[in-house]
């Protein structure tokens, strides 16, 4: 009895000063969407799980990881020494590919959803911004280690933005800290992955996420077609909240699988003096803007040809940033029937460059 | 040596048993759990008279009936298809001493084939009380399936000092009872009771959650939860279980689950910590979905949530049984056969003679590439193959011939101190069989340069 008062007393003196009951309300109120699609809906949860996962294992591994010279001997040390390390770097490793994926499907069902449509312009922009930084911290997460793979990896891949017309070598330069990946690229690249990019990343996903607040689920034209009576919803709390907590159990199970079945693997540490070795290839989430590169380069070649290949692909992206703009509303009609077609355009491409870029590992 | 060896290409052969059995005993153990489920749900059905529940069994049943009856015993007779061949002379053994256990479990197939093809034809048939015996008597023959062969799947682990003492003597058979009894017998019975017990109720749960929410909530509300009764005492007594299990092992064997803890990669030993990772993790989901989506919630359980609850199921099956499989190293049948299939005290003799002095399985006597080929096959293949599953050819890279040489040569001497000791079987045979072998996989990770063959690295 004496509890509850206390209780109740501490509530409202809160709530008094930051309006939780308003809050509370609001999630009362809130339903989402039910129809054939739904299962779709799951994907966005799915990402912000598997990035909270990167949060703590995250900072469990920064406990023990240095960078620069150590940078090697201390990922040995946490693969090989510290008790459970091993796991906590598998699951970093692998909740990244998966949160990459993740991203991936939640993108792509919101671009066939047509959920970029007005008034979630704003949504669809945040979560480019959002894709673009996830890959950078792939990017610059994966040389960490400096072991041999990651080292030529990103020899590699830092070959992408040093094409960028004229501005491409001062931007390779600035990232690598000096003609060659050494030492000082790791110091920046850690840099970038634990100070830079999750200073961006979170206040720009606290943006995105309230925005699905604001504007509630999007439902696909189909069922923007049904009279409002046949639609069916259902309460966010406690039913669309549990299913989507099931999701990220499912999703931390799987993870749970493939950080234990398949632990990450640490290769020799790098040496700048060796050949590189055989079949070095980018992440696969990088696999088909970098094959894309190259075929382009194949088709024009020359160096006014990679340029060429290189506004090509660029203009590519921009179109798909800027596709709420040419398809804005419900009355687009043909315009949102181009925009489907693009869509399936980017998948296949996407996967095609895929398939061919695995294909050629030589 | 007397057998030809069964080498599995990128698989090995060990998995071929492995596939196979995981999948029995997924659909064994529901035979098991599912013979006590159908007689108590009926009997429930009948006290309580629920003609619903009764209408819903049936259906149940026929699903059980085929897929115990069909998939069951097709992959029961594939475990003896895959253990003949890829472990004869362990599976030699035991058929030595278990002739009579196998005998009177085959009894017990029979009368359980029998019985739930009668249970199912007879729904309506006859008179509920005598159906209901029947259900009784399917489910006294399935447990008495498992009571056997868990006496035998134990006895691998932990035959037991007073076998071992009688072992090699050809008196084994005279101690039958307590190669049978033996230390992990009783806490193993307990733990695969308790999984039967919760195969039953995540089966049921899958026919369950196909009940129409709208037009029958009630029956799928108590189906449901009845159903997820099944799994409470398996939570409740696991954790106890696998205590009293893991305490019978021996220590040596135990060692091999701390291992993992702080160490991981190619060439370590692991896999056991990490197996059990894996069932800690997914008995708990399985918990916490059970309780919070089907118990709390059982008109909204659909069908995804009983196949993922299977899922996970499935993956805590798998490592289970195979953690069981690796505590065992480097035995196959504890501290009598190595893995390979070597008898322990037959070591020293093969030392003296050579591995392959009575093998007439090798292609080419003469040439020392094809005597390192087949004691690879027979020494090394059952647990690794040279490019695939626990691949010999990238856990040895980047050693030259004499490196080799000197590996294969520490696994031969075997000392106490090697790194490998506890996992695996000493190399047997003599100096020539370890020069031989050494360049048999010499040849496979350094294979001879053919010109112009050998791509170039990337400029």
């Amino acid at each position: 009895m004496i509890t509850k008062t206390i209780s109740t007393n501490v509530y409202d003196w809160v709530d008094e000063r930051l309006g939780i009951s308003g809050l509370a309300a609001f999630a009362r109120k809130k339903t989402v969407p039910v129809h054939a699609q739904s299962f779709w809906y799951y994907w966005g949860g799915i990402s912000l799980f598997l990035f909270l996962v990167q949060c703590f294992t995250g900072v469990l591994l920064l406990v023990y990881y240095r960078p620069g010279a150590d940078a090697y001997e201390s990922v040995r040390q946490i693969t090989f020494v510290m008790k459970f390390g091993w796991l906590i770097r598998s699951a970093h490793s692998w909740s990244a590919n998966l949160m990459m994926f993740s991203i991936l499907v939640h993108m792509f069902s919101v671009f066939f959803m047509k959920a970029y449509r007005k008034p979630r312009e704003f949504g669809w922009l945040s979560g480019m911004v959002l894709l673009g930084l996830a890959s950078v911290f792939g990017f610059s997460g994966y040389l960490l280690p400096m072991d041999e793979l990651s080292y030529f990896a990103t020899k590699v891949g830092l070959q992408i933005p040093a094409a960028i017309p004229l501005i491409g070598p001062t931007v390779a330069a600035l990232l690598r800290g000096g003609p060659d990946v050494t030492e000082f690229t790791v110091q920046r690249f850690f840099a970038l992955h634990v100070v830079v990019l999750p200073a961006l990343f979170v206040p720009l996903l606290g943006f995105h996420l309230w925005l699905v607040q604001k504007h509630g689920n999007a439902v696909p034209p189909s069922e923007e077609l049904k009279p409002a009576r046949e639609r069916k919803s259902m309460p966010f709390m406690p039913n669309f909240l549990r299913k989507d907590l099931a999701m990220w159990i499912i999703a931390l199970n799987i993870l749970a699988l493939l950080a234990s079945v398949f632990p990450w693997q640490l290769g020799k540490a790098y040496d700048s003096l060796s050949p590189a070795p055989l079949g070095i290839h980018p992440e696969w989430y990088f696999m088909s803007p970098f094959e894309m590169l190259k075929l382009l380069g194949k088709v024009l070649p020359g160096e006014s040809g990679e340029i060429a290949g290189l506004m090509l692909f660029t203009l590519g992206i921009a179109l798909w940033i800027l596709i709420p703009f040419y398809d804005p509303d419900k009355e687009s009609g043909r315009r949102g029937r181009n925009a489907h077609y693009f869509g399936l355009l980017a998948v296949f491409a996407l996967l095609a460059t895929t398939v061919i870029g695995y294909w050629t590992i030589r | 040596m007397n057998y030809p060896f069964w080498y599995v290409p990128y698989l090995g052969s060990g998995w071929v048993i492995g596939i196979i059995a995981i999948f029995h005993v997924m659909i064994s153990q529901f035979a098991v759990g599912g013979g006590l489920y159908l007689p108590l749900a009926e009997r429930k059905a009948l006290r309580e008279g629920r003609a619903d529940w009764m209408k819903e069994l049936r259906g149940y049943s026929r699903f059980f009936l085929i897929v115990t009856g069909v998939f069951g015993t097709v992959s029961g007779v594939g475990i003896w298809f895959s253990i003949g061949l890829t472990n004869p002379e362990a599976t030699s053994t035991l058929i030595h001493n278990f002739v009579f256990g196998w005998a009177m479990e085959w009894v017990f197939f029979l009368i359980e084939l029998s019985t739930v093809v009668v249970y199912y034809y007879t729904w309506d048939r006859i008179d509920p009380k005598l159906h209901l015996k029947v259900g009784w008597a399917y489910a006294g023959a399935s447990a008495a399936t498992l009571i056997i062969i868990n006496g035998i799947l134990t006895f691998m682990l932990t035959p037991g000092d007073t076998w071992l003492a009688v072992a090699g003597t050809g008196q084994e058979a005279s101690k039958f009872w307590n190669a049978f009894f033996n230390p992990t017998y009783w806490p193993s019975l307990f733990l695969r009771a308790c999984v039967c017990a919760s195969l039953a109720g995540i089966w049921a749960l899958i026919s369950a959650s196909r009940i129409d929410t709208e037009k029958q909530p009630a029956l799928k509300t108590s189906m449901v939860r009845w159903s997820m009764n099944w799994l409470v005492p398996s939570f409740v007594a696991m954790p106890f279980l696998f205590g009293w299990f893991l305490y019978m092992v021996p220590a040596t064997q135990r060692m091999l689950l701390t291992l993992g803890i702080d160490t991981i990669g190619t060439g370590t030993f692991s896999t056991v910590t990490r197996m059990a990772l894996l069932i800690v993790m997914t008995s708990a989901t399985i918990i916490g979905v059970a309780y919070y989506l089907g118990y709390r919630n059982p008109v909204e359980f659909n069908t995804s949530h009983a196949i993922a609850i299977l899922m996970l199921a499935l993956v805590a099956t798998a490592a289970g049984e195979y953690s069981r499989e690796m505590l065992r190293k480097p035995f196959v049948i504890g501290r009598w056969m190595y893995s390979n299939g070597v008898r322990v005290p037959v070591a020293l003799k093969i030392d003296d003679q050579g591995y392959l002095v009575r093998s007439p399985w090798v292609y080419d006597a003469s040439s020392s590439y094809s005597r390192g080929e087949a004691i690879f096959r027979g020494e090394c293949a059952s647990c690794h193959t040279l490019n695939g599953y626990r691949p010999l050819v990238k856990l040895l890279a980047g050693r030259d011939a004499a490196n080799i040489a000197n590996f294969i040569t520490m696994l031969h001497e075997h000392k106490p101190d090697s790194p490998y000791y506890r996992f695996m079987p000493p190399m047997v045979g003599t100096r020539q069989d370890v020069q031989d072998l050494a360049n048999y996989l010499n040849a496979q990770v350094n294979p001879p340069r053919a010109a112009g063959s050998i791509l170039t690295a990337h400029k």
